[in-house]
């Protein structure tokens, strides 16, 4: 196959604004521009990614990413094949900004507009950077996800297992919150954790006990805020290596679950005999060092290649958008200008809902 | 004439998708669909399919025009995006107009444009020699100047009975339209958002420990 393909990616589905240029050339992926504007100040305030804040920013950012990434990439608009945007799941404004802004580039240049899963973005990512073939398992860890995936194609995919409440991403920043460090959590943490000693505290590792790949970090969480209070009340604050030997010890507690479900994810991957298998992590959590490291010796211990995506491709970014635009076009989808914008939109649509189960669906 | 330019004006700031097309400054239509959701699905076919029943494509637009609000916050980002996204690929530009300003349009001054904004509050802008567009609460707009106009009008003028109540010249997406047409070729900033109202976030109850040195 000598195509050559070159798409546009837009993602706005959290509190990034992000566009990026991907060229696909004799079988080769290449990120011509990728930009990220990031909106941490403006939620910092509030402990947490405000979705109307969000909202606002996307609106007024969108098109201005998309011109700095044409302009990186040194391409005109009409020098592209294609127009991918995430349509979710996420924070509703932010990814109706990016599909109307979309809309209107594809309707504005007659070029093909592709939705794309925001989770398939990341769960791409692999074959985006290694040209990974299928079937491989992902393990998607971010401020909003936890699942074990295996990928299969472009659009197929089969969940073995998640978290059943909170995401991993989500208890580092409210560890960092109740902690007093900055946002985002998951760096400050690490960088805390460095000096702790991870056995002073012991925390719960939830459903380990529990035979399947789900994980659960909410009472991870609660464990975290009694133990600080229980600290607190005896001395009148939070001494700075209490606060370290905490996240050392929250940290490890995360590791632990992440290596023991990976194991037993790892398990009922192999069982499908890949002829070439592989374990990739991808989401900010992925980004963690000590939790990296376990992953990559499990993943060792049954012979798989590990694989974890450059950190800027691990966060939120349009390039993985782009690409997974590029994997969904090759393989005949094609969108209209009636494209919806979904909050919820589960990978894997045949497993049984963990999230969200109302009567919305389950949220991914 | 058909080398007069082609206008397109549109609006999703409340519960419909409006659209106008104008050339020159003759209307060929102008068009509301009342809709409490889906404006993202309906919009752009909407607007294409309005353009083809008068013969023309994205590409014979000269400029476009899109409703800024005040109104529903996801409904103005919604146009607004969309607009931002045509106004890239087409090259031409894109006009933001107030719907406060469109409401405006074609009425003697001096003249007080009041929208329900819900909650006992409304947007308000006065047109006259000041004012800029504000959001208050119902009870604290008093000595309105000359007429009054807008969703929030004939209940202000129960409250100030000298106040007469005039209704809107055109649709709000023709006069969208019309204002575009009237300053496609000014320098403008990008069509942006005017929400008037704050956004809900508040800050965390919760407040981080004092950290012991030592």
């Amino acid at each position: 196959m000598a195509q050559t393909l070159t798409f546009l990616g837009i993602e706005s589905s959290c509190d990034d604004t992000a566009a990026a240029v991907v060229r696909l050339s004799d079988g080769r992926a290449e990120i011509l521009a990728s930009v990220v504007a990031g909106q941490t100040e403006l939620h910092a305030a509030f402990g947490g990614v405000v979705p109307e804040l969000a909202a606002r920013a996307h609106a007024e950012k969108l098109d201005l990413c998309i011109e700095e990434a044409l302009l990186r990439a040194n391409l005109p608009l009409a020098a592209l094949d294609g127009i991918a945007v995430t349509a979710g799941p996420g924070l509703i404004g932010g990814v109706l900004s990016g599909v109307m802004c979309a809309k209107g580039l594809a309707a504005g240049t007659g070029l093909p507009l592709i939705g794309v899963n925001h989770l398939a973005g990341h769960a791409l990512t692999p074959r985006l950077t290694d040209s990974l073939p299928f079937p491989y398992l992902m393990l998607l860890v971010s401020g909003g996800h936890c699942q074990f995936l295996v990928a299969h194609g472009p659009e197929r995919f089969t969940r073995l297992g998640g978290t059943i409440d909170d995401a991993p991403g989500e208890a580092f920043d409210k560890t960092a919150k109740l902690l007093g460090l900055p946002q985002p959590g998951g760096p400050a943490v690490e960088s805390e954790a460095r000096q702790g000693n991870p056995k002073r505290f012991a925390f719960p590792r939830p459903l380990l006990d529990r035979p399947g790949c789900d994980m659960s970090f909410s009472g991870l969480k609660t464990a975290l805020l009694r133990a600080r209070d229980a600290v607190v009340l005896e001395n009148g604050g939070l001494p700075r290596q209490t606060r370290a030997d905490l996240c050392a010890g929250f940290q490890a507690a995360v590791a632990d679950v992440l290596a023991e479900k990976s194991r037993r994810a790892l398990k009922e991957y192999m069982a499908l005999s890949p002829t070439v298998p592989a374990f990739a992590v991808a989401g900010g959590v992925a980004a963690n060092a000590p939790i990296r490291a376990k992953l990559e010796a499990i993943s060792a211990e049954v012979g798989a290649r590990f694989l974890a995506p450059p950190i800027s491709l691990c966060t939120d970014n349009a390039a993985m958008i782009a690409w997974a635009g590029i994997e969904r076009f090759q393989s005949g989808a094609r969108d209209g200008l009636d494209l919806s914008a979904r909050p919820r939109w589960p990978l894997d649509q045949n497993a049984p809902a963990m999230l969200g189960a109302g009567k919305k669906g389950a949220k991914a | 004439m058909p080398s007069d330019p082609l206008i397109l004006g549109f609006d999703t700031s409340a519960a419909h998708c409006a659209a106008a097309l104008l050339r020159g400054t003759t209307l060929l239509e102008s068009r509301i669909e009342e809709m409490a959701k889906g404006q993202a699905e309906r919009l752009m076919p909407m607007l294409q399919e309005m353009l083809a029943r008068h013969g023309a494509g994205w590409h014979d637009l000269a400029a476009l025009g899109v409703g800024i609000g005040p109104g529903n916050f996801t409904g103005v980002r919604i146009a607004v995006s969309a607009a931002r996204g045509l106004a890239l690929a087409l090259g031409v530009p894109a006009v933001g107009v107030s719907t406060l300003e469109a409401q405006a349009l074609g009425l003697p001054r001096p003249l007080t444009v009041a929208m329900d904004a819900r909650r006992g509050e409304v947007y308000v802008q006065h047109f006259g020699p000041d004012g800029g567009p504000a959001l208050m609460a119902l009870d604290q707009v008093t000595g309105v100047q000359g007429a009054l106009t807008g969703s929030a009008a004939a209940e202000l003028a129960e409250r100030l009975p000298q106040a007469r109540v005039l209704p809107a010249v055109q649709p709000l997406p023709e006069a969208i339209a019309r204002i575009a047409a009237q300053r496609r070729t000014l320098p403008l900033p990008r069509p942006a958002p005017l929400y008037l109202r704050a956004a809900d976030a508040c800050p965390p109850s919760d407040p981080a420990p004092l950290i012991l040195e030592g």
